[in-house]
């Protein structure tokens, strides 16, 4: 492992308890340090099997046929707990109220539910949820029952609750399908946001646009399995369309002006860059 | 098919005023799109077609008859709600009774009920998946079985509360199918959208609210062609839209295809 690679996926296969099918097959790849990963695929392609399998939910919290392993900032994910993992990555789900505790009265208290679990002193506590407060901007909601929050500020909670424990990777699993255009965005600029100040992040996003435009590496599955892992530009030049998997509409203006011989360079990433593009057709 | 909402005003026990005022009519069978940012008033007013929630001021009329004068279960017969998360609608231990439970409270025939069952349960991707708990569907799985359950009733209007969140390509060809098949059947299919792309390619009518107002209502491409006015409730139009109108196209275009179209005569003209 180079000292620049902060999660190793080798051979990995799972396959739960009780199913006849692997929701992961064969999965080899890497994760730099700082880097943005984004993994796209279908519904049921395995996104969120690997999320679990990458913070070591699988296989100590999901019990079944495991193969190959994954190992983060150079320790096995098999073998260490998940609170010890805790504090190198961190998992935020889907859905806020899966993740929420559910035993808090307030944010203040939801925010330092981890760290009350690993005892930490009183001072330090308060210390921290202050400081993540003001990086997840709840900083005015800290009296509030976490429950009377809006989509977007409970979600950012559940993302608070995750970055307290100081990980420095963070997996967020579709963090913003539930939620509506403006909460979505207050999501994702956080993430992007951590991201700028050196955290690893792996994020599952059906936001092609989005991805495109944010990723510096996307990861491709359908069935379990890893179809490829590149640049957004290498990746949506077309190959990927018969795998249920969808493309940002700049790419797929960017491929039919090609075949419609209006354009002739690389997949097209960005509103500005597919307008660029169009314009130049049409000016000749 | 006739939905006539004048002048509504909703106000929440909370005080908080959902609905300031909304005045709109929607005749016929073509399928209508409400959108608008999280506050809107979007789930506010579709709750008012079948009374789940009355007026404050103002009236919701189907067909000529106030909602206010007969019940909700009375209305459920004619205006079909899917709940936004299925969780909210679904309580039974399979498919098949989640999908017989409307209609056997209604008093429709056993015949027609199994005659309805396959039909619906292979539009919703469910043909297979009958007897299964609906604890152990997908979630995507669930949303249908959600809408499933809601066509079986045959209601003339359908409404439909975020229905691609969390679909993939599928679910959203799924239910395009699906609000085709409604309209073809002479069917109103009224939907709450935050997907742009999927309202676009859907819905010929636009209804954008605004703080608890009307921001704008009309055909879709001349609501698209304004994005500065949508800004106001977080709306954007369509990538491929913004694309053409960044282009300086006048009119929206809804597909990369219709686009490519759209520059290849542009260019013949030029030549």
């Amino acid at each position: 492992m180079s000292v620049d690679t902060v999660i190793e996926v080798k051979n990995l296969s799972f396959r739960y308890a009780g199913e006849r099918k692997q929701a992961l097959k064969d999965l080899s790849f890497t994760v730099g340090r700082g880097e943005f990963l984004c993994i796209i695929g279908p519904n049921g392609a395995g996104k969120s099997s690997l999320c679990n399998a990458l913070v070591g939910l699988i296989p100590s919290y999901f019990s079944g046929a495991k193969k190959g392993g994954v190992s983060v900032l150079g320790q096995d994910t098999e073998g260490t707990s998940v609170a010890n993992l805790a504090s190198k990555i961190g998992l935020v789900f889907q859905n806020p109220f899966n993740q929420i505790s559910y035993t808090t009265s307030t944010v203040e208290e939801e925010l330092a539910y981890g760290l009350c679990n690993i005892g930490a002193p009183r001072d330090e506590m308060r210390r921290r949820v202050k400081e993540i407060a003001e990086t997840i901007r709840v900083g005015g909601l800290l009296r509030k029952n976490p429950l009377e929050l809006s989509g977007g500020q409970i979600q950012r909670v559940a993302i608070g609750s995750t970055l307290i424990m100081r990980p420095s990777i963070l997996v967020l699993d579709e963090c913003t399908t539930q939620l509506d255009p403006l909460g979505s965005e207050e999501v994702f600029d956080i993430v992007k946001r951590l991201n700028k100040d050196g955290i690893t992040v792996v994020m599952v996003d059906h936001d092609m646009e989005r991805v495109a435009r944010c990723a510096d590496r996307v990861l491709v599955m359908n069935d379990g399995q890893l179809l490829a892992i590149d640049t957004p530009r290498a990746i949506f030049n077309g190959i990927f369309q018969s795998h249920g998997v969808d493309m940002p509409e700049y790419a797929r203006f960017g491929a039919a002006m090609s075949g419609a011989g209006m354009y002739g360079g690389p997949a097209l990433l960005t509103e500005r860059e597919a307008i660029n593009a169009g314009k130049a057709a049409i000016a000749v | 098919m006739r939905i006539e909402i004048r002048d509504l005003r909703h106000t929440y026990p909370t005080g908080e005023e959902a609905l300031k005022g909304v005045s709109f009519t929607i005749e016929g069978v073509t399928p209508v799109a409400v959108v608008g940012q999280n506050g809107s008033g979007k789930t506010t007013l579709v709750k008012h077609f079948n009374r789940i929630l009355s007026p404050t001021s103002g009236a919701v009329l189907i067909d000529g008859v106030e909602t206010t004068k007969q019940s909700t279960a009375k209305w459920s017969k004619r205006v079909g709600y899917v709940f936004q998360n299925p969780d909210d609608q679904l309580f039974l231990n399979s498919v098949r009774k989640e999908f017989e439970f409307g209609p056997e409270r209604v008093g429709v025939p056993a015949a027609d009920i199994q005659k309805r069952l396959p039909e619906i349960a292979e539009l919703c991707g469910l043909g297979d998946k009958l007897d299964s708990h609906t604890f152990d569907l997908t979630a995507t799985q669930k949303k249908f079985c959600a809408i499933g359950s809601v066509m079986m009733m045959d209601p003339d209007v359908i409404i439909f509360d975020e229905p691609t969140c969390g679909q993939d390509v599928e679910g959203s060809r799924r239910l395009s199918e699906i609000i085709g098949h409604l309209e073809k059947r002479g069917k109103l299919c009224v939907t709450i959208s935050h997907d742009m792309k999927f309202v676009a390619a859907n819905f010929p009518r636009v209804v954008a609210l605004c703080h608890g107002r009307v921001l704008i209502d009309g055909d879709s491409r001349e609501v698209f062609a304004k994005p500065e006015l949508l800004k106001k409730s977080f709306v954007s139009p369509p990538p491929i839209s913004r694309v053409s109108l960044g282009m300086g196209f006048e009119k929206p275009a809804f597909s990369v295809d219709e686009l490519v179209e759209t520059m290849k005569a542009r260019r013949r003209k030029m030549a």
